[in-house]
């Protein structure tokens, strides 16, 4: 018995069908696996971001107290006085900007950076409105 | 202007999901600028060209009404109209000292963010939280907020 014979009667026919079936399933497997890949890569940035941002983290904790009382300045008192005036003038709760305008308009010396500064130290604090109050508790 | 480096784009927080590949197209986009104290970045209502982020200095942005609220850190935004529509500045932004911030060009922004889905879909979602808590502000509206 030789050639087609053969291979029917060996079953060779299925055999071969079998063989060509592996290699097309595990050639799908494998592109699947290589289309995935960038997101194995992804993960693994993300992963060294996350670590070093808990690690960031860690380090401010340690470094800030745990309790912070605001304290202000004697220069920031000085110049707090004649701010104080314009609140009063104004009114509380008080917008920011006109705080700036009239403060501007009245010659006092840096007036951004003197309000950024009664901001810092908790002297103007917001109202929850978008406007800002004086902490009268300082 | 100076245009900036991959590790500062990192330790910002708009940027700190990317790679390495999508900071590389970014870095040659922002320019590092120096502000002085009482220098105007945006004025409400004008068309917004140039988005922020602060590395350095404390600002202050002025919506509707007079509202109000200061930036103090690193990381913070500056005209986010700029690819939020109808691009215009809803706030006038004014420094409150000297300080050094980052910019880029709206267009640019805008045509880094349709080229590339996945950065742009990142960015974006940071963009949107941004807006969302500064929402308030813009319309005056603070029950939704606190509920």
């Amino acid at each position: 018995m030789f050639g087609l014979e053969a291979i029917i009667a060996h079953d060779g026919l299925g055999i071969s069908v079998i063989g060509i079936s592996i290699v097309f399933v595990s050639l799908v497997l494998l592109s699947f696996a290589v289309s995935q890949i960038h997101k194995l890569i992804e993960l693994w940035d993300k992963k060294k971001i996350s670590y070093q941002r808990v690690k960031k983290l860690q380090q401010k904790d340690q470094k800030t107290p745990s309790v912070s009382v605001p304290t202000v300045p004697q220069d920031v008192q000085r110049a707090s006085r004649q701010f104080k005036l314009l609140i009063e003038w104004m009114g509380e709760p008080f917008p920011l900007p006109k705080l700036l305008d009239l403060s501007e308009k009245c010659g006092l010396s840096h007036p951004h950076s003197t309000i950024n500064e009664f901001i810092k130290c908790e002297l103007i604090i917001p109202d929850e409105n978008g406007y800002y109050v004086w902490n009268k508790q300082l | 202007m100076m245009s900036t480096d991959i590790q500062t784009l990192k330790s910002l927080d708009l940027f700190a999901d990317l790679n390495f590949g999508e900071l590389e197209q970014i870095a040659p986009l922002m320019h590092l600028m120096k502000v002085t104290e009482g220098e105007v970045l945006t004025r409400r209502g004008e068309s917004a060209r140039t988005f922020f982020i602060i590395l350095s200095g404390n600002f202050m942005l002025s919506f509707n009404e007079e509202r109000s609220f200061t930036l103090h850190n690193k990381g913070n935004i500056i005209g986010l109209s700029t690819v939020v529509t109808p691009f215009r500045y809803t706030a006038t932004a004014v420094a409150l000292t000297d300080g050094l911030v980052l910019l880029m060009q709206g267009q640019e922004f805008l045509r880094l963010v349709q080229s590339n889905s996945a950065l742009g879909d990142t960015i974006m979602r940071k963009i949107n939280e941004i807006v969302s808590e500064r929402m308030p502000y813009m319309t005056g509206d603070w029950e939704e907020r606190r509920h």
